[in-house]
């Protein structure tokens, strides 16, 4: 079977979202009245819809993770592991006030490894989970490796990364998702990942060229000038390349390497393309931004209502608004929590429509040769990636 | 017979098969003739989507059959209705579901609120103690503990507070306009706040709010609901568990600072000291706070502490006509606790973090 050509692409998002409306709202009030526990089967819930509203080639993707699993894996990694860790931190913090820093400091680097390793292992366990909960055809993904040896390249790739200024943080991304990929697979296949960084670099130390060129732009400026408004144009240029200029060029950047990374990544005959551009990721970012303006002015119009009602306009110094009436302060929190909570999945579900519409594969699929995997499926979840609290994308 | 299509969870060809329900379990019935029995009670539902419904068996990994809609009324009763929430709210349905989960979070909640007035009280004092030296130690040497300013400090403190365990109050030489009641019977000072205060009445006032946590055990208290309540609602996920975690512990705080002025007023009475000092050092922080407007006081009650508008009050109305109030200390030892940070030659300075 003929995946993806000029007809028709082999991915295909074709969700709604007055369908998955109801989804998240259903969610976010199980949520509360659990004190949040519900959270582990409102992912599930979120992560199925997705999944079966993205076809691939002739059918849709299935989710077949549990709430229950997560859950598991979630309470696992507190005992064994975040516990610890805040123990470890509050004697560190002891230390440290009691002026015996040489030990605190040695006991901290120790810290900061087992935290880098931690990250790593965390993140290798979470792709491997997705994939062994991805059936397509009733066939599903996985991984044999525990994912520990990851953690370990993971610290000291990171570390080198780090190295001269941050300079290799290039090769470091595109070798860890290397890693990475290299260890899993669907059905009977590996997947081959082969990422470049080298075509990379241009980008990447534009980074470094805008500080710079600011700085410079701005010092003729002010010195051309030799008055106050020289200096005033340095520090609107030294703005703007900070929070405009810089942001943007990390952007182009994660662009590239994202298109890298995914374009040099193949499963047996398929090979996979990523076509999203900066001004896509751009114009992503705008809208999930969008969408928390959007609850700013939902939220806004009942409190302002309740504020006029409650008479904030004439209250005296010393007055307390909230003891004559109790009602306000829930009425407030609620305006404010449930418009800014919806946007999370929102955010979730926009990430993935272009995840998937910007996600391509081309080659041949033998669907008789494409076995069930046999690698082993691990019970519990990503739990460790949840209690770090790390992202999705 | 109904046509299906199914996956055998072996490869990922699609067959075309026919279905026909038996007493106990589904036949279906391949296009070569083949025919595979699968007993009712191994289905699981899975999805519903391009107008059928879709059913895995649990025994076999990636076996599916999509059953076009609607079904049989035969087939509707034998195989598993659709899952929406996950097995306990499904079993319910989602509104008795809501109900029942409200009242036993707010059984918890109850429970975390209430734990720690009845858990505070029972742990020994010689525990409390250990945590508080363990928590600070000395401070990284930042305490100013020359002897005349902590004799001064500690004559002081014997004034408003004659009766009772020693407590341990000591000075810290951090910049900040603050003191803090600590566990284990420990207050400590910041050297801001007595730069900032203008007479030793002023300080006793402080410190006999911070007595007053002391002694309703409202430290330890406080401690243990802010690790139950971050343990509780840590869970609910960064914005909302943050927001209302920070506001459950401002309101509780808010009774317990106002235990403590009560306790300080009291204490000043006994002690024939003037709460006049303290009322204009609140009426001071007060003006600072109205120059940052109504924002200010809709905030303040999200901050841990009250009003200092109405703490002024509080402490003015306490004022007793005709009592015969004497300084807390003399000028000579109110100069001593002043200087103490600047008279001791060994000790640190700096933030506290
Ligand atoms: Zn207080």
């Amino acid at each position: 079977m003929g995946v993806g050509n000029q007809d028709q692409t082999a991915f295909e998002f074709r969700g709604d979202w007055k369908e998955f409306f109801p989804i998240a709202a259903s969610n976010l009030l199980l949520t509360f009245v659990t004190l949040g526990v519900y959270r582990f089967w409102a992912t599930t819930r979120e992560r199925q819809y997705f999944w079966s509203r993205t076809r691939f080639i002739d059918d849709t993707l299935e989710w077949t993770g549990k709430g229950k699993e997560l859950f598991l894996g979630f309470i696992m990694a507190i005992a064994a592991l975040l516990l610890p860790i805040l123990g470890l931190q509050f004697l560190i913090q002891a230390l440290i006030l009691q002026g015996q820093t040489v030990i605190a400091g040695v006991l901290g680097l120790g810290f900061y490894v087992i935290i880098l390793f931690l990250a790593g292992f965390a993140t290798f366990r979470a792709l491997r989970y997705r994939l062994s909960r991805t059936h397509w055809h009733g066939i599903r993904g996985g991984s044999d490796d525990p994912g520990a040896r990851y953690g370990l390249s993971y610290i000291w790739k990171t570390l080198v990364g780090g190295l001269a200024l941050g300079l290799l943080i290039p090769w470091s991304m595109t070798s860890l998702w290397a890693d990475r990929w290299n260890a899993m697979s669907f059905g009977p296949h590996r997947f081959e990942s082969t990422p470049e960084w080298g075509g990379l670099m241009k980008r990447y130390l534009l980074l470094y060229l805008v500080p710079v060129g600011a700085l410079i732009l701005g010092g003729v400026a002010a010195v051309s000038s030799g008055s106050g408004e020289g200096v005033a144009a340095m520090a609107v240029l030294l703005v703007l390349a900070f929070y405009i200029v810089l942001p943007l060029i990390a952007l182009g950047y994660y662009a590239a390497y994202f298109r890298e990374v995914v374009g040099t990544l193949s499963l047996s005959t398929i090979n996979f393309q990523f076509t999203a551009r900066t001004k896509e990721w751009f114009l992503l970012f705008l809208g999930n931004a969008g969408l928390f303006v959007l609850a700013l002015i939902v939220a806004l119009i009942p409190i302002s209502a309740l504020g006029l009602l409650s008479g904030f306009g004439d209250m005296q110094p010393g007055q307390d608004p909230f003891t004559q009436n109790p009602g306000l302060i829930v009425g407030m929190i609620l305006a404010i929590v449930i418009p800014f909570s919806l946007v999370g999945p929102f955010i979730r579900y926009r990430n993935w429509r272009f995840f998937i519409r910007n996600l391509e594969a081309t080659g041949e699929i033998n669907l008789d040769a494409l076995t069930q995997s046999q690698t082993r499926v691990g019970s519990h979840g990503e739990g460790l990636f949840d209690a770090l609290d790390m992202g999705a994308m | 017979m109904i046509p299906a299509w199914h996956y055998d969870g072996q490869t990922a060809t699609r067959h075309e098969v026919g279905i026909v329900a038996e007493d106990d379990a589904l036949r279906l019935r391949f296009a070569d003739g083949r025919t595979e029995r699968v007993p009712w009670a191994d289905f699981v539902w899975h999805d519903r989507r391009d107008g059928a419904s879709i059913f895995g068996r649990r025994s076999v990994d990636g076996w599916r059959i999509g059953i076009p809609l609607p079904m049989t009324d035969l087939l509707a009763r034998r195989l598993p209705s659709q899952s929406r929430y996950g097995g306990l709210v499904d079993r319910f349905g989602i509104w008795r579901a809501v109900v029942g989960f409200s009242a036993l979070s707010a059984a918890v909640i109850l429970t975390v609120w209430k734990a720690p007035d009845i858990l505070a009280p029972l742990i020994p004092m010689s525990w409390e103690q250990r945590l508080g030296d363990a928590m600070i130690g000395d401070l990284g040497g930042r305490i100013c503990d020359g002897p005349e300013g902590q004799e001064a400090l500690d004559a002081l403190v014997r004034r408003i507070d004659p009766k009772g365990s020693p407590l341990r109050v000591r000075i810290v030489n951090v910049d900040m306009v603050n003191a803090a009641a600590l566990p284990g019977g420990q207050i400590v000072v910041f050297r801001g706040l007595l730069q900032e205060a203008r007479s030793p009445d002023e300080l006793a006032g402080v410190l006999g709010h911070e007595i007053g946590h002391v002694r309703n055990r409202d430290v330890m208290q406080a401690l243990l609901r802010q690790m139950g309540l971050s343990l509780l609602l840590g869970g609910v996920g960064g914005d909302v568990g943050g927001a209302l975690n920070s506001l459950l512990a401002a309101s509780y705080s808010r009774a317990a600072e106002s235990r403590a002025d009560t306790y300080a007023i009291a204490a000043m009475r006994t002690a024939n000291v003037s709460p006049v000092a303290t009322a204009q050092f609140f009426e001071r922080m007060a003006s600072d706070e109205k120059k940052l407007g109504k924002g200010a006081i809709a905030f303040s009650y999200m901050s841990s502490h009250p009003l200092s508008e109405d703490r002024r009050r509080l402490f003015m109305s306490s004022v007793q006509k005709g009592a015969a109030y004497t300084p807390a200390v003399t000028p000579t030892q109110w100069r001593a606790i002043v200087d103490a940070c600047a008279k001791d030659p060994d000790v640190k300075e700096g933030d506290l973090f």
